[in-house]
């Protein structure tokens, strides 16, 4: 680390991260964005953005609010399509077919791309059907085949020690960081390929906050992560490759290390050292 | 410390003590509402003393026997002009309402008489009231019990005597005798002679059918006959018992001596129920009292409905209101979901809403006048046309009845559940519905599987509120299906155990039919508040069920606290 670092609003030499360094020219993709435009009515909020998400990373978008990385975020999976008004151009390829193509099926899609929200969301069911609940929207009946997809999504969420003797209490019972792990269990017991957090921490205790950093860890092995965040210091523990976003633009990407550290731009830099945003 | 007028206006105290006010005062009017109807309707039950006095009016002196129900001050000069010779020097007096009963032989039941003019005023032990088939109660000295005419047991005296005790205990005997019979007798006319009138019916709509469809083969007329001829063979074996338990039930008499002096004989079967009011214990009228009570709300009612029970009515009314609850909440729950989820929210989803809103506010009876004319006849008689031509010209359908009574009502309530749900819908969180979308889950299955559930406990306030609304609706069911007596009930034994066609009875309109169409308004009144009390019950049971439904849902579906 340079001792340009020490000028930087958060410490990078606290950062934990792998030893190996990373290239996005190496990466597998898992997404790719090309050109994509999105306005709601005669308002767009992205003009063009141009991107890839790599395979088996953690991807972070940084940015002030209204940058439009939420939205950004929410075309992974076609969240947008719910929004009256929103109209998408450009392309999202997953295994290079274009997931705006009109045969794609929006279902079939959410399942493979999956997404945990800001606010803890459980469904006023038990913890067990809350996680089953996936399952049961794919068809899935076997009893054992759900048990058994059950533990190992609330074990991957880091949460089996902790409700395995109440699963068939209410799930609205639980705390909030609880609630928040008990919904990525949920997102993953589904198995998707991509997993979409958007600012998963921002409504929970510092305590929360690191077991969800935690367990991003552990989950990038299985899933491509993206995640959404306001914290600039959590971008810099958890991801691999950090995009920066300004009022709809992508104004820089690349591996959070020299994001962080050796910005390109302008712009990044003065939001990364705290200068605005 | 003096407070100024201001200043105390300004500290909201005369705000907070309107308000009180005003939640005091509809406090004041439901609780004396409800305690109007109470101690009017219940007090009805009580087993009141018989007094018998000497009433003296104009030089004319009667003996008179009876119960006295109501008491009003009349100004003496109003007498005077009646031609009544009071004393000089009165100015007002008191007239009370007796209930002589003995209508067969004195032609009313009730009389005013003047309370001063009465003497020797007495409650003698050995007066009786007797509850009766035909012509109201009966009041009066027993004199003998007669079987076939001949005397069995016979008492003279006004004291209670061994000897009396031992007529008045043949004549429990025997009433308990005939009351056994009836039940049979009911049993065979009401169920089994029922149930074959109501083959034989379909026997002939099953002929009928075959002859509008021309079949000539015989085979089926032939079966049709031999199942006729069985149910005529099985009617006269019954209507054979029937005689002989109506010989055996008119077998005895009894003899009595009534006000006047005279001796009166009638059948001992009229008798329901006898008892000696002035010689009952507390205990003893408290259980006159409760099975008088169970006798109303478990019994048919009984002449032109002053008597007996309201049992049908409450039947009809819960069952109403079940059928239209039934048709209701699936029918607004999926307009409402229409229109909050898949419509494109805009100029016409808001005219619809309005007009809904609307719906609500038209006038019941209006939704009468639509019911007969829509249900009844047009789509009542175009069913009966395509499936029951074989009824024609009776109609089936295309009269008022139980179903169509229960989607006028349906239809009167569907605004309410619209709204509600609409309102329940409205609230459900958006991130629930998109961490469902999020999963791979269609909006139907959003739906069916959070949203709704989620929405369940606004659906049943609307419901609850339906019900509060249908089951004191009174006018749009008098064109739609209510009669003043139903023959028969309309979920029975006999296939295909709903009857949907059938009128039913129904306690609202038991209570305008009792009060104001009665032919005994002395006797119906004290009925009209005592089913007044009941309708309240039903509907407050009804509610505090759906209300226990609703709080149930409430826990399990309880919203995000965020």
């Amino acid at each position: 680390m340079t001792s340009e670092a020490k000028t930087h609003a958060i410490d990078i030499s606290s950062m934990q991260r792998d030893s190996r360094t990373l290239d996005l020219n190496e990466e597998t993709l898992a997404l790719e964005v090309k050109d994509l435009k999105l306005s709601y009515g005669d308002n767009e909020a992205l003009h063009g953005i141009d991107m890839v998400i790599p395979k088996n990373r953690v991807t972070a978008f940084i940015g002030p609010s209204g940058c439009g990385k939420s939205t950004l975020l929410r075309c992974f999976n076609r969240m947008n399509d719910l929004v009256d008004g929103c109209n998408i151009t450009g392309e999202i390829l997953m295994d290079n077919s274009n997931i705006y193509d009109r045969s794609v099926d929006i279902a079939e899609l959410r399942r493979r791309v999956g997404m945990v929200f800001q606010k803890p969301n459980p469904f006023p069911k038990s913890i067990y059907e809350n996680v089953a609940y996936g399952l049961r929207i794919q068809g899935v009946t076997k009893k054992r085949v759900i048990d058994e997809t059950v533990e190992w999504a609330l074990k991957s969420a880091a949460l089996w020690d902790e409700v395995k003797d109440r699963l068939h209490e209410s799930a609205l019972g639980m705390s909030g960081g609880q609630q928040q792990r008990l919904v990525i269990a949920r997102t993953i017991a589904v198995k998707p390929e991509v997993l979409l957090l958007d600012e998963p921490a921002s409504a929970l205790d510092p305590i929360s906050t690191l077991k969800i950093e935690e367990l991003i860890h552990e989950l990038k092995n299985d899933f491509t992560i993206v995640i959404v965040t306001h914290n600039m210091q959590q971008a810099a523990r958890v991801s691999d490759y950090t995009a920066f976003m300004y009022m709809g633009d992508l104004i820089e990407f690349g591996v959070t290390d020299t994001l962080f550290t050796n910005p390109d731009k302008k712009q990044t830099e003065d939001y990364i050292t705290g200068r605005y945003g | 410390m003096r407070q100024s007028f201001s200043e105390w206006t300004k500290s909201g105290a005369p705000w907070v003590w309107l308000n009180a006010g005003a939640v005091a005062i509809c406090m004041i009017m439901v609780v004396g509402l409800l305690t109007l109807i109470a101690v009017r309707g219940l007090g009805h039950f009580w087993p009141a003393d018989i007094v018998q006095t000497n009433y003296t009016e104009n030089d004319n002196t009667i003996r008179m026997i009876g119960e006295r129900v109501q008491e009003v001050e009349v100004p003496a000069e109003q007498l005077r002009d009646s031609g009544v010779k009071v004393p000089e020097g009165v100015e007002t007096m008191d007239r009370v309402l007796m209930k002589i009963g003995n209508r067969d032989h004195g032609g009313t039941d009730f009389i005013w008489i003047l309370d001063a003019f009465n003497s020797d005023k007495s409650k003698p032990e050995m007066l009786f009231a007797a509850e009766r088939r035909e012509w109201g109660n009966f009041y009066g000295y027993l004199r003998s019990i007669k079987e076939d005419g001949k005397v069995v047991a016979s008492y003279e005296g006004y004291e209670k005597t061994e000897e009396y005790m031992a007529l008045w205990n043949e004549f429990q005997a025997r009433i308990e005798r005939t009351l056994t019979i009836y039940d049979q007798i009911k049993d065979i006319e009401k169920d089994k002679i029922g149930s074959i009138n109501y083959e034989m019916e379909r026997l002939r709509l099953k002929e009928r059918s075959l002859q509008l469809k021309e079949v000539t083969d015989s085979a089926p007329y032939q079966e049709i006959d031999d199942r006729r001829k069985e149910l005529d063979m099985e009617y006269e074996s019954l209507q054979g018992e029937l005689l002989a338990l109506y010989n055996a039930v008119n077998r005895d008499t009894l003899t009595a001596e009534i006000a006047n002096g005279k001796i009166v004989e009638f059948k001992l079967a009229w008798v329901v129920r006898a008892f000696l009011p002035n010689d009952m214990s507390i205990g003893g009228k408290i259980g006159h009292y409760f099975a008088k009570i169970w006798e109303f709300l478990s019994e048919d009612p009984r002449e032109a409905n002053t008597e007996g029970g309201i049992f049908p009515a409450i039947y009809g009314t819960v069952l109403m209101v079940l059928i239209m609850s039934v048709m209701v909440t699936p029918f607004g729950v999926v307009a409402a979901v229409y229109l909050r989820e898949y419509a494109k929210q805009g100029f016409v989803t808001r005219v619809i809403r309005i007009a809904v809103n609307n719906l609500a506010g038209v006038p019941s009876i209006v939704y009468g006048v639509f019911g007969l004319g829509f249900f009844v006849y047009f789509l009542g008689g175009h069913i009966d046309d395509a499936f029951f031509p074989e009824a024609k010209p009776a109609p089936t359908f295309g009269t008022p009845g139980l179903l169509w009574a229960s989607i006028t009502l349906a239809l009167l309530t569907v605004p309410v559940v619209i709204v509600a749900t609409e309102e329940g819908l409205t609230c459900i969180p958006r991130a629930t519905r998109e961490g469902s979308l999020a999963l791979g889950a269609t909006k139907f299955e959003t739906l069916m599987k959070i949203v709704i559930p989620m929405a369940s406990p606004a659906i049943m306030t609307g419901v609850i509120l339906a019900i509060a609304r249908a089951a004191g609706e009174v006018a749009p069911l008098m064109l739609v299906g209510v009669v003043k007596l139903a023959p028969s009930l309309p979920l029975d034994g006999n296939y295909p155990f709903l009857h949907l066609d059938q009128k039913f009875m129904h306690l609202g309109f038991h209570i305008y039919d009792v009060g104001f169409q009665s032919p005994n308004v002395e006797a119906a009144r004290p009925l009209v508040y005592a089913t007044a009390l009941l309708l309240v019950a039903v509907i407050a049971m009804l509610n505090i069920t759906a209300i226990q439904i609703r709080n149930h849902l409430r826990e399990k579906y309880k919203a995000l606290e965020m």
